[in-house]
């Protein structure tokens, strides 16, 4: 039964989903693109303060979900990612020509999915976080739905995503069979001596979420759901969507132990993802497909840390997870700004960007810092993640993996400093595509600055991320 | 009973392969019909006929006659008679009621026995159990589910309307003709 307390533990959930009601109310009554937007901010700054009240109270487990330290990081991240990720819809939508609110009760629904799915313990939770958290992507990678590539991107994730659940739930199915449990812990304890069916199972969950993660033999619908959806849809899916998945994968790893007996397969899975990633982003000449391309890549690197489940996992894999989300963040933030306002066609071609320094030296500055940040050089926090993934690797004296990781970040840093090469190139003296000339007066503007500076800041100073996931795995341990 | 479990599977394979090989929708809703209640009947033979019958009710009764209707109305004119009556062939309708007869065979040769019980092991779902599950601890999923549908809404209303927002301009027009 749920109790009181459940409810208050839920809280940050709850005032999510009531957001959507209000912000689709509004919608109801009247049409206005700016306040719709502030509500949908509010609603999620709001969330995150309840976060900061329900912390104390942690850890708390209610039927279905458990709140811990490990959802409440998540959380807080999901929700950073989705305030930028409307600080920019914002501006991008100005220019739209058709009902633009729609896209706030879209992308609030998508976040209320992907924080029922970081704390989920239970199956059921699991599949209906990660329906509720695609279902309204789709909508989003379409909105422009008038122009060609953004519906093919809709319908290209829609398919692929409805296959790769499919695999989920035959996954699931097989793991009922053979435990008769449904919830995490009941699995766990079950499972200790996993049979063939359980891995088999495992494997098949493993091949569900490698989809919405965009792991080397799944990774086809990437590129062309990059380069198609609209920017601000397309920063939503790359950062909230791949850490939701991702800490859920997490989760499952550390509790089941038939995931553990995958540690061969993930490993070869990150080994090929770091590889081909970092390899077809080399040909692209297109910044949108090879951000695609890159992040597929990082979630090589990402798996490393599921490769090795030792006591640094949780920590490693995280430290990583939020460098990628950031720096992330900041570079679709910069496309999403030279795009706006909305006109049909993005600024996705790299000779776009050819002499941006010279145009609007603070918004290469942050592109800079990002993609830097994304190649992994210090002092940007790039550089703490690949440290940890590496240290975890030499740790656990995994050769193979280290080797990828080593060669993978080589050939990266050749196509990341391809696009920094180009910035700084003497531009056309009649750009096609231009950030507005206030941009750094606007919401957005401020995002991105404040993305790049917070990639050099925890850089520099990564002491406050740290001490929260240490935080974050003492209540683990406990 | 473990024969009607096995039949009824197997009656459901054969018509989804009906599914996805057809060539006209209609033939393939008439296989995907046959194919949902054969599903019901595996869960009548396994021991949950309440979700057999949500099955037969919800899917087989509701959508998939919805789907029908929608799929036959959907190009009303003059071609509509002649493509009805093509509709009636004996090939068309042959595969979807042999499959049909098997299943009511099933059902009547379960019957006739007299009711043996489930003979997979494991006590009955009732409704009653379905229910207080779903609105006691499972609450949550009830509404999440409820989300789900908003957003799957939502996203169907936007997508669906038509010609609303500027006009799509030729160059891309004369591509798609």
């Amino acid at each position: 039964m749920l109790t009181a307390t459940h409810l208050l533990a839920l809280m940050p959930v709850i005032l999510v989903a009531a957001t959507v009601l209000v912000v689709m109310l509004g919608i109801a009554w009247r049409r206005r693109h700016t306040p719709a937007a502030l509500v949908t901010a509010a609603g999620l700054g709001l969330s995150l303060l309840a976060l900061l009240l329900v912390s104390p109270m942690a850890p708390i487990e209610t039927p279905l979900m458990v709140i811990d330290g490990l959802a409440l990081f998540a959380m807080t991240w999901i929700l950073l990612a989705a305030l930028a990720s409307i600080g920019l819809a914002h501006a991008y939508l100005g220019g739209f020509a058709g009902p633009r609110e729609e896209f706030y009760l879209l992308l609030l629904s998508a976040t209320t999915g992907a924080m029922v799915l970081v704390a989920s313990r239970h199956l059921a939770t699991l599949f209906l976080g990660l329906e509720l958290l695609s279902m309204p992507l789709y909508g989003m990678l379409a909105y422009a739905f008038h122009e060609r590539r953004s519906l093919e991107a809709g319908i290209k994730y829609l398919v692929l995503s409805a296959a790769g659940t499919a695999f989920l739930l035959f996954g699931m199915a097989l793991l009922y069979a053979q435990s008769g449990r449904l919830d995490l812990a009941g699995l766990a304890a079950s499972l200790v001596e996993p049979g063939v069916w359980a891995l088999s199972g495992a494997a098949l969950m493993l091949v569900g979420l490698g989809f919405k993660l965009s792991i080397v033999p799944f990774h086809l619908w990437t590129p062309d759901v990059y380069e198609g959806g609209p920017a601000p849809a397309v920063m939503f899916l790359a950062s909230v969507s791949k850490l939701a998945v991702f800490v859920v994968l997490l989760r499952l790893v550390l509790a089941v132990p038939a995931f553990q007996g995958l540690e061969g397969v993930m490993g070869a899975l990150a080994l090929i993802s770091m590889l081909v990633g970092n390899l077809l982003a080399l040909a692209q000449s297109n910044l949108k497909r090879l951000l695609a391309y890159s992040s597929i890549a990082h979630f090589g690197y990402l798996l490393v840390a599921l490769a090795v489940v030792n006591g640094a996992t949780l920590e490693t894999g995280m430290v990583y997870l939020v460098t990628y989300l950031v720096a992330t963040l900041g570079a679709l933030g910069v496309i999403t700004l030279m795009s706006t306002p909305w006109r049909g066609e993005e600024a996705t071609a790299l000779h776009e960007y050819r002499g941006l320094f010279w145009r609007r030296p603070f918004l290469a500055g942050v592109l800079t810092v990002c993609l830097l940040s994304l190649a992994g050089i210090p002092p940007t926090i790039g550089f703490i993640g690949k440290f940890y993934i590496i240290a975890l690797g030499v740790e656990a004296e995994r050769w193979w993996l280290v080797a990828g990781i080593v060669l993978g970040s080589a050939i990266g840093l050749y196509y990341y400093l391809r696009v920094l090469v180009t910035l700084y190139l003497p531009g056309p003296r009649m750009p096609r595509f231009d950030a507005p000339e206030d941009w750094h007066r606007r919401a957005g503007g401020l995002v991105v600055v404040g993305l790049a500076l917070l990639v050099l800041l925890l850089g520099v100073y990564p002491i406050p991320l740290i001490e929260s996931l240490e935080w974050v795995m003492a209540m683990k341990r406990a | 009973m473990e024969i009607a479990f096995y039949l009824s599977g197997g009656v459901a394979v054969l018509a989804t392969l009906g599914v996805i090989t057809s060539l006209h929708p209609v033939h393939a809703l008439l296989y995907l019909i046959v194919s949902l209640i054969a599903v019901a009947m595996v869960f009548f033979a396994l021991g949950a006929p309440f979700a057999g019958v949500l099955e037969i009710i919800v899917y087989a009764g509701a959508i998939m006659v919805l789907f029908v209707f929608v799929v036959m109305m959907l190009n009303p004119g003059p071609l509509a008679k002649a493509r009805e009556r093509a509709w009636l062939r004996p090939r068309i309708w042959l595969g979807p009621s042999v499959l049909a007869a098997v299943l009511l065979a099933v059902l009547l040769a379960t019957l006739w026995r007299g009711d043996p019980g489930p003979v997979v092991e494991g006590e009955m779902l009732t409704a009653r159990a379905v229910g207080t599950t779903l609105f006691g601890p499972w609450l949550i999923v009830v509404e999440l589910s409820a989300f789900l549908l908003l957003a799957a809404l939502v996203t169907a209303s936007h997508l669906g309307q038509a010609g609303s927002s500027r006009e799509p301009d030729p160059t891309t027009a004369r591509e798609e003709s």
